[in-house]
């Protein structure tokens, strides 16, 4: 809708409808509870990858309402409001509404989300077209290891290169992501970038993601196309083995087959 | 280097610049040949400033006398200005000689350059991240080595040796040596806080921390505020450090390296997971028994050493009333339990506590916690520190996580160090000022 600016009363209104009254309307959540939170971080990695938008890019601020809704046949659905940031600068980016289904079947989560905004489309479409000229206008193609480095900085000249990142590994931890298990973006381990014909960006990357609760760290190769406008388009493929895997001192006793760390561990 | 200038060149400098004010460019840049190659004992510099024009031209002959090897820092100018040369050993003799016969005088600006290099590398060193010079030259604001944090602890330990001791509890796998800070005005094992940061290695912000606070109980007791008051009663162990091979990994070979590094017989991988090797609900649910799970608990309980010597250590203590164990990220303030959903007999103490410690958190930046129960908050954790420590009765057993919750997670911007201990430094004390008010 044009020139939402705040949480309109008409949102407010839908999402009152939207959930369900009376006794078999599920159970209101704790605000501050993991389960809301993981939720609320599901739909804006849906969202951070949809929208195909580097300057649009948005983490959790605060949860402000949740509720969760046993679907029969169909899985858990979670009803949230909350609030967001720029993912860069932390400023406040406006509320979103949303809602996450994490289907009984395992398949990824089913996600709908509606957000007001703090800064208007066409900031935000510049903001876009300034990352991809800096991108563009690199005199050779970009490789680069370890970002954020191990003291959590990011070189200004890879800003834009990081936030594409950001933007791409969110659609890897949405898809990846179910009722118990969490991810985020740990680190960036390597990135390599192809010159295309056209006026695409595309990227090699290797990324780092933080499993919860099972703290593990998946490695996880991802290759993108960008064009500011344009949805990202992302083929990824995850090491099913946790990055601790060297040798020990023998050969493993007790525990039946390695679990991968694909499955959630015994949590 | 130095100042070889081809015959006639004009690029004379315009403006007269101090000795004083070059010599370090100078030198920088001498060291960086003394390290290589030359050396420059026994060269002095000498100064000359020409008084008529015949001095000058007598001065400004000794440029063309190219097996003197003079270098000249300051060349000739015109009258009255300086000229700094350093005259290279074998040619002093000679210089200085020719300078005397022709009634040119001069003076020794430098006796001998190599002392002077050697001193400035000294300098150097000692002003990079190798060895600050005391707690406060210390750099607050930066990540630091296992050796530069030990290097801080002694030097804390130097400098306030009424108040300080360092406790040597045991040894880790790799043989490194586990440290524990006790802060103490004196009495007999009073009733004490326990505080232990970088349990889980790659949560660097955590370590960091620790040395912040360190230094921070040394000036609350300096100046007679904060924790002083809770010295007065109590005694504070800190331990920074509490898994140095992971921490020196995390450095070597893999940021993200969480466990011990342990290799037990029968096991693929390295590493227990330091935070599930506790003697509390061991091997149930909320931890693994794959050796390279990164929540693997172990072949039993106390198995690795970094925990061994902490249990040890507060069985023969016997006198710890608060055990405050931190980890990052997520910005969490949990008490026990977390390998049951029993509620602790004090949950609801411990509960009030934590809101009030929060709030303390928040009142300096504004940074939101959540704050529970382990199992309720964040997971189901078995054989975890705080479990243990709560059921040897420590009734006030937390742990913390600090900041982010995720944008940065355990790669936190180091300017963050600082605002997150002084924030964390707030809800600390809150729980320290708790158990000095409820002495049990």
């Amino acid at each position: 809708m044009p020139g939402l600016r705040s949480s309109p009363p008409a949102l407010l209104l839908l999402f009152l409808l939207a959930v369900p009254r009376g006794s078999r309307a599920g159970q209101a959540l704790e605000p501050g509870s993991r389960s809301a939170a993981a939720a609320a971080r599901v739909a804006l990695q849906y969202r951070n990858c949809q929208a195909g938008s580097l300057g649009g890019l948005r983490a959790l601020g605060q949860v402000r309402k949740a509720t969760l809704k046993n679907i029969p046949e169909s899985g858990h659905k979670y009803y949230l409001q909350f609030s967001t940031e720029d993912y860069r600068t932390g400023e406040d980016a406006g509320n979103c509404l949303a809602t996450v289904l994490y289907p009984k079947k395992k398949s990824r989560p089913v996600v709908s989300i509606k957000c007001s905004h703090t800064k208007d489309q066409k900031e935000i479409q510049e903001e876009d077209n300034r990352f991809y000229q800096r991108i563009r206008h690199q005199s050779k193609p970009i490789t680069a290891n370890n970002i954020p480095d191990s003291y959590g900085n990011i070189e200004p000249a890879l800003e834009p290169v990081w936030a594409l990142a950001v933007a791409g590994s969110s659609s890897i931890m949405w898809e990846k992501s179910t009722e118990t298990l969490g991810y985020f973006l740990a680190q960036v381990k390597s990135v390599r970038q192809w010159i295309r014909k056209d006026d695409f960006l595309e990227f090699d990357y290797t990324v780092l993601l933080h499993e919860m609760p099972t703290q593990e760290i998946i490695s996880c190769h991802m290759r993108l196309t960008w064009l500011p406008g344009r949805p990202l388009k992302v083929k990824h493929f995850c090491a099913s083995e946790g990055h601790g895997a060297e040798e020990g001192s023998g050969a493993e006793s007790g525990s039946a087959a390695a679990p991968s760390a694909e499955k959630g561990a015994s949590f | 280097m130095g100042f070889k200038r081809p015959q006639g060149t004009v690029g004379m400098q315009k403006q007269f610049s101090p000795l004083t004010m070059r010599l370090p460019v100078l030198l920088a840049a001498l060291v960086a040949v003394a390290t290589c190659t030359k050396t420059f004992v026994g060269h002095q510099v000498l100064r000359i400033i020409p008084q008529s024009d015949e001095e000058l031209q007598k001065v400004q002959e000794l440029q063309d006398l190219e097996h003197l090897q003079l270098d000249f820092w300051l060349a000739p100018r015109k009258l009255g200005l300086p000229v700094d040369i350093r005259v290279p050993f074998p040619s002093l003799q000679a210089v200085k000689a020719h300078l005397e016969a022709t009634g040119v005088s001069y003076s020794i600006m430098i006796e001998d350059v190599q002392a002077l290099l050697d001193e400035e590398q000294r300098e150097m060193l000692r002003s990079s991240r190798q060895l600050p010079l005391d707690t406060t030259t210390f750099n607050y604001d930066a990540y630091h080595t296992i050796d530069e944090i030990y290097n801080f602890m002694d030097m804390l330990v130097a400098e306030n040796p009424n108040l300080v001791s360092k406790l040597e509890i045991g040894r880790s796998t790799e043989n490194r040596p586990l440290y524990v800070l006790k802060f103490s005005t004196g009495g007999t094992n009073r009733p004490a806080v326990w505080i232990d940061t970088g349990i889980h290695s790659r949560e660097w912000v955590t370590q960091a921390s620790g040395v912040w606070f360190a230094r921070k109980i040394v000036q609350d007791h300096a100046n007679n505020e904060g924790v002083a008051s809770i010295l007065e009663t109590m005694d504070i162990f800190l331990e920074i450090v509490t898994n140095p091979d992971g921490y020196a990994y995390t450095h070597t070979t893999d940021r993200m390296w969480r466990k011990t590094r342990s290799r037990h017989s029968g096991a693929i991988c390295v590493g227990v997971d330091p935070n599930r090797n506790w003697d509390a609900g061991f091997g149930d649910a909320g931890a693994s028994s794959y050796s390279c799970s990164e929540t693997y608990h172990g072949p039993y309980p106390n198995s690795e050493p970094e925990v061994k010597s902490i249990v040890d250590f507060v069985k023969s203590h016997g006198n710890i009333k608060a055990f405050i164990s931190i980890h990052s990220y997520s910005q969490l303030l949990l008490y026990p339990y977390g390998y049951t959903e029993t509620p602790a007999p004090n949950a609801q103490e411990l509960h009030e506590i934590s809101a009030k410690a929060v709030a303390a958190l928040s009142s300096l930046y504004g940074t939101q916690y959540e704050y529970g129960s382990i199992i309720t908050t964040i997971y189901r954790a078995s054989g975890s520190t705080v479990d243990w420590t709560y059921n040897q009765g420590i009734k006030y057993s937390f742990t913390f996580e600090l900041r982010d919750t995720g944008r940065y997670g355990f790669l936190l911007p180091a300017r963050q160090i600082v605002p997150t201990a002084e924030e964390t430094w707030l809800a600390l004390k809150v729980i320290m000022e708790h158990a000095r008010d409820n002495i049990y």
